[in-house]
């Protein structure tokens, strides 16, 4: 693909994932082909920020987990309040993260 | 898009573990129906209204103790928590000892069926009719 290209969408995208995956999304994008392109720039990525928020507010009924994708961890949130309160302080720092693991699985069914 | 196997494992020893030592240091607390050392949800602490699940682990002693109607009335949830915490470890040391992963097919297969809208509808109004029960006892 063009490099042009590819750095345009680690420009609008990069802060969807860890940074140490960014060079090797880019590697990946430059080999892949042009036709996917389209599709690629079609993706809907979750915010790391938007998450973070949800878990600050909703994090000990599991909303955040829900939102990610992670439901069963969400229903074992929502039924402990929140893993007794502990598990949601420890996902307000997690939460971030998990949602750039969500989206690296994301865009890796695009790279292979 | 799911948790890897032994992650997945990893988290729920854990989690059962906490529960076990969770239930054990409240059932041996608690001689006279006093549960006024519960409190530790986050939601009731800063706002003191109870959030969907308070009760539960109220519920789970009052099972304990063969009382199943006052179990019921703490919080259904209990029901659900005690199941968990008596099917999943025997799963998984199954799982442990045979090198299977059968548990983890049944929780990849749950999510998918969860995340349906015919049954995360249902779901999502059965907690809500949970929690304003639970704020209308006022627990």
């Amino acid at each position: 693909m063009d490099a042009q290209k590819v750095d345009m969408f680690i420009m609008t995208n990069g802060k969807f994932f860890e940074s140490h995956q960014i060079n090797v999304i880019r590697e990946r994008l430059i080999a892949l082909d042009d036709s996917k392109w389209a599709m690629l720039s079609t993706v809907q990525f979750k915010d790391p920020t938007t998450s973070l928020i949800v878990s600050l507010l909703g994090g000990s009924l599991g909303i955040d987990r829900f939102m990610i994708g992670d439901t069963g961890l969400g229903v074992g949130k929502l039924l402990t309040c929140g893993g007794l309160g502990i598990w949601a302080i420890i996902d307000w720092f997690m939460i971030m993260g998990a949602t750039r693991e969500k989206n690296m699985a994301k865009i890796q069914q695009f790279l292979y | 898009m799911h948790l890897s196997r032994n992650r997945l494992y990893g988290i729920l020893t854990l989690a059962c573990l906490a529960g076990y030592v969770w239930v054990y240091f409240n059932f041996s607390s608690d001689s006279l129906g006093n549960y006024d050392n519960i409190n530790v949800c986050l939601i009731k602490h800063f706002t003191n209204v109870p959030c969907p699940s308070c009760g539960s682990t109220r519920s789970v002693l009052s099972i304990l103790k063969g009382d199943f109607l006052q179990g019921f009335y703490f919080n259904p949830f209990g029901y659900i928590l005690l199941l968990i915490l008596i099917v999943v470890p025997l799963w998984l040391v199954y799982d442990y000892l045979r090198q299977k992963s059968t548990f983890f097919q049944f929780y990849v297969k749950a999510e998918t069926f969860l995340q349906q809208k015919k049954t995360a509808i249902p779901a999502i109004l059965l907690v809500l009719v949970n929690w304003f029960w639970n704020i209308y006892k006022g627990l």
